[in-house]
């Protein structure tokens, strides 16, 4: 960007959908003006020109003040972050036990991921493995110091990697751990090629264990322009800015990402634990993956032919038949991709409950905001009050390339409200006993006070518009946990497009085992939230 | 023909249409190797279509510990191996070096290889010992969204119209060397008696994933076999849900009909000689529904409906689309292409 732009373009430039969001500045604070999604072989900059002429048509005095000229769109500043392309690594190792935890660093990396010990395959079938031209990277690896189980196949096992490394020399080479010691095995490939290698940690080294390794092949992964690694950065800013703990959910069609950002001490940057898992896909490569899960959320009927049929067509075309039951269908994907993620990561599923969910990625563009609050209540079952928002504009990864942090701090503060689109808050018991009424909630709201019965089983909404406030006051029959345990409860409830959503839900929750009954439930609970679901 | 803006001009909005390429020149085609197959061909060299590119190992296996050899992964290696149920009998073979480890090699050997032919006529670009061969192809290429198979080349007929389907019954041998273009879909029975009766392969608008994958196991079933089988590709060119061909690749098969065409495997393409072949040109306003309810039909753009409600209660940004002389309707962009 120039210096003090009056206005500037953020590019979210995903695999699936095209984003881009104008950002001006407004009475001395920026300000989101407007913002626009499609699908990604649209044209990027039909659809700058699209957005900067809206703009200026709606409000043609701010337009000229910031300096928007729909004739001259291309010179508006852009910050631009790109979702890497999904990238294949071949993971060996000597044991299957030394090659569980290179495994579990790479996939929490973003890689796709290609495995295989000694123990298990022969050389010609890993030399197989590593040669497939898919796979860019390579990790060999073992313990530091190695076990007896591997130390004697460590040999053989540099031998072969470096073997592939001198047929394919573009290739990206990483020796973790013992295996580093082979190194000098690998000097044509350094000399004569043009991939790299590295030497990387052992694979439990870091806290989590395995963090440093996955941190190196994260790097490797994707450049600094990577919409994940960003919201990362973006996030850790936004938890320092809003002094709140925040996590982040994020669904694409090539993968998830899950941040939790913690706001560090007074000085101290914020922390930051991040997990990108590509079997988190909307539509994973290997649908075989995707199609238990969407089936299990689906709200109409269908097989297992259909749903693989689906989720093929997802992946190829992933805007296409959004409309009808498409959106529906999308949903599901969504929920289980989710569902994916979260199983993925139970390190952050044990840290604090944040006080903001986040919600962002393209799985979620064409929903109405309250199911998308739903989806996440259907899969992060966490007693406890949450406010849901979703990045609307996607916004956060854009902001999360700009390189001086005081800067992106400011400026993720003055934007957060436009930028988070709040969705709701979710008030989420757990103990309610099912088959009688579980209590009474008394909403006390700025235009007035309301009271329902608390029916355990189900969900209960309370109309509570976005901007609005409100206490909640629950008074269980029997002592729940909400974050802690007792009857009774007071809480500060913040308004969304999906009001307050008080989930009175098994936790974790249980669906019917029959296929039949299971949808309808589904579809009386999202139907609830998504007006003209079923047309 | 109506012209929706009355005065021979498109209405606005149009670039917000994605645009599909109906065809592109010199792609690079990938010919896999695996470990133990020859390359007959170096960078730089050009090839002609059925010319030898490599050689594939059928019945590749790791010979441990070969020593006194020179060279690098990659290499070739001949040399002597003991054969027999008792392994008492020497025999020539030849493979390729894999890796070195303490001073001997790990070779991959064999005796059964089948000659890979080139499928298209282009410059060898690269080639990588047990990893593939890079081709430059000096024809044209339309690409598809998924390939399976083989590569394979044949003469190009169009056994259906564009919402066909091509059924068992109406294979026979006389379609022996062919590509057949088979119209909106077709069955994994349908394609094991195309490869039964000789043909080469089929170019198909969808594939369901039930039949890619039977289809897939048969194939894998007759590769495994002893006896070389002539290669069959499917080449899909939208993807797994029930839709017609889309009309502008469906005029350009129709104008290639008889002559020589390639299936790739990587890119998923059909690569053709584009020299004498008329190119179908849209009027510049029309625009093709490519998924949704109105998939295979084709229209004139009349304008952005900005964003829409549409079934589902889905909000999507949406453009006028006339279908005939009906009134424009609003369908949603990532429902529309145009091809250019």
């Amino acid at each position: 960007m120039t210096r003090d732009p009056r206005a500037f373009l953020a590019l979210d430039l995903g695999a699936a959908t095209s984003s881009v969001a104008l950002v001006g500045r407004v009475a001395g604070h920026w300000r989101l003006l407007g913002s626009l999604s499609c699908p990604s072989d649209i044209s990027v900059e039909a659809l700058v020109g699209a957005l900067v002429a809206r703009a200026a048509a709606a409000d043609p005095e701010l337009a000229a003040e910031l300096g928007v000229d729909p004739t001259a769109a291309a010179d508006i500043p852009r910050l631009v972050a790109r979702s890497a392309p999904p990238a294949a690594i071949g993971v060996v190792a000597a044991s299957e036990r030394s090659l569980a935890p290179l495994v579990a660093a790479a996939e929490r990396s973003g890689w796709r991921v290609h495995a295989g010990s000694a123990e298990r395959l022969d050389p010609l079938a890993m030399s197989r493995l590593l040669l497939d031209p898919t796979i860019s990277t390579v990790l060999a690896g073992a313990g530091d110091p190695p076990g007896a189980d591997e130390r004697s196949a460590l040999p053989e096992l540099a031998a072969l990697v470096a073997g592939v490394g001198q047929r394919r020399p573009e290739i990206g080479i990483v020796l973790a751990g013992a295996l580093a010691e082979h190194q000098a095995r690998f000097e044509s490939h350094t000399a004569d090629g043009s991939g790299d290698l590295l030497l990387g940690p052992a694979p439990t080294a870091g806290t989590p264990p395995g963090s440093s390794l996955g941190e190196l092949l994260g790097r490797l992964r994707a450049p600094g322009d990577d919409a994940r690694r960003s919201i990362a950065v973006a996030i850790g800013s936004l938890a320092e800015g809003l002094d709140r703990r925040i996590e982040v959910l994020d669904v694409g069609i090539d993968g998830g990402l899950r941040v939790v950002a913690a706001p560090g001490g007074p000085d101290e940057p914020a922390r930051v634990v991040s997990a990108a898992v590509a079997r988190a896909a909307l539509a994973p490569e290997d649908v075989e993956d995707a199609v238990d899960g969407a089936l299990g959320w689906a709200t109409v009927s269908t097989d297992r032919h259909r749903t693989r049929d689906r989720l093929r067509e997802l992946r190829l075309s992933p805007w296409s038949g959004v409309s009808g039951d498409g959106a529906a269908f999308r949903m599901a994907a969504a929920r289980a991709a989710l569902g994916r993620l979260v199983a993925a990561t139970p390190d952050l599923d044990a840290m604090s409950a944040p006080d903001l969910v986040v919600v962002a990625g393209g799985a979620w563009q064409v929903a109405p905001g309250p199911a998308i609050a739903l989806a996440v209540a259907d899969i992060v079952r966490r007693p406890g009050v949450t406010q849901v928002a979703f990045d609307h504009a996607r916004l956060l990864a854009p902001l999360g390339t700009i390189e001086a942090a005081a800067e992106r701090r400011g400026m993720l503060a003055d934007l957060a409200d436009d930028l988070l689109a709040p969705l709701g808050t979710v008030v989420m018991p757990q103990g309610l006993r099912g088959g009688r009424s579980g209590g009474r909630l008394v909403v006390h709201g700025q235009t007035g006070t309301s009271e329902l019965d608390l029916a355990a089983g189900g969900l209960e909404l309370v109309d509570l518009p976005p901007g609005e406030s409100a206490m909640a006051e629950f008074q269980f029959r029997d002592a729940v946990r909400l974050g802690a345990r007792g009857r009774h409860f007071a809480v500060d409830v913040a308004g969304g497009l999906g009001g307050l959503i008080v989930d009175l839900r098994d936790v974790p929750l249980r669906l019917p085992e029959r296929a039949d009954r299971r949808r309808e439930l589904l579809a009386a609970w999202q139907g609830a939230l998504w007006p003209g679901m079923d047309e | 023909m109506i012209d929706p803006t009355g005065d021979g001009s498109v209405a606005p909005g149009l670039e917000l249409v994605a645009v599909r390429r109906l065809i592109e020149p010199g792609v690079d085609a990938w010919l896999p190797l695996a470990p133990g197959d020859r390359a007959l061909v170096a960078a730089g060299e050009s090839v002609v279509p059925g010319a030898p590119v490599a050689e594939h190992l059928r019945d590749g296996r790791l010979l441990d510990g070969v020593d006194g050899t020179e060279g690098r992964p990659g290499g070739r290696w001949t040399g002597n191996v003991q054969v027999g149920a008792r392994r008492r009998h020497a025999a020539t073979a030849t493979g390729e070096l894999l890796y070195e480890a303490g001073g001997r090699w790990r070779v991959v050997a064999g005796e059964h290889f089948e000659t890979i032919e080139s499928p298209i006529a282009g410059i060898v670009h690269e080639v990588q010992p047990g990893v593939g061969i890079r081709v430059r192809a000096a024809g044209a290429a339309i690409r598809g969204r998924v390939a399976l198979g083989g590569i394979s080349r044949g003469r190009l007929e169009v056994a259906t119209g564009p919402n066909g389907e091509l059924l068992p019954r109406a294979l026979d041998v006389g379609a022996a060397g062919s590509i057949l273009v088979v119209g909106a879909r077709i069955d994994a029975e349908s394609l094991t008696r195309a490869r039964a009766m000789g043909v080469r392969g089929i170019v198909v608008a969808t594939l369901p994933s039930k039949d890619r994958r039977d289809f897939g196991a048969s194939e894998s079933r007759q590769r495994a076999g002893l006896h070389p089988v002539a290669p069959f590709g499917v080449l899909v060119l939208h993807g797994s849900v029930r839709r017609p061909i889309a009309a502008p690749l469906m005029a350009l098969f129709e104008s290639l009909v008889g002559t020589e065409v390639a299936i790739l495997g990587r890119p998923a393409a059909l690569v053709f000689d584009p020299n004498g072949v008329p190119l179908p040109l849209d009027p510049p306003d029309t625009v093709h529904a490519r998924s949704g309810p109105l998939a295979g039909r084709v229209g004139r753009w009349a304008g952005l409906a900005g964003l829409r409600r549409f079934p589902g209660g889905s909000h999507l940004e949406a453009g006028f689309v006339r279908f005939g002389d009906d009134q424009p309707v609003a369908v949603p962009l990532a429902d529309l292409e145009r091809y250019g």
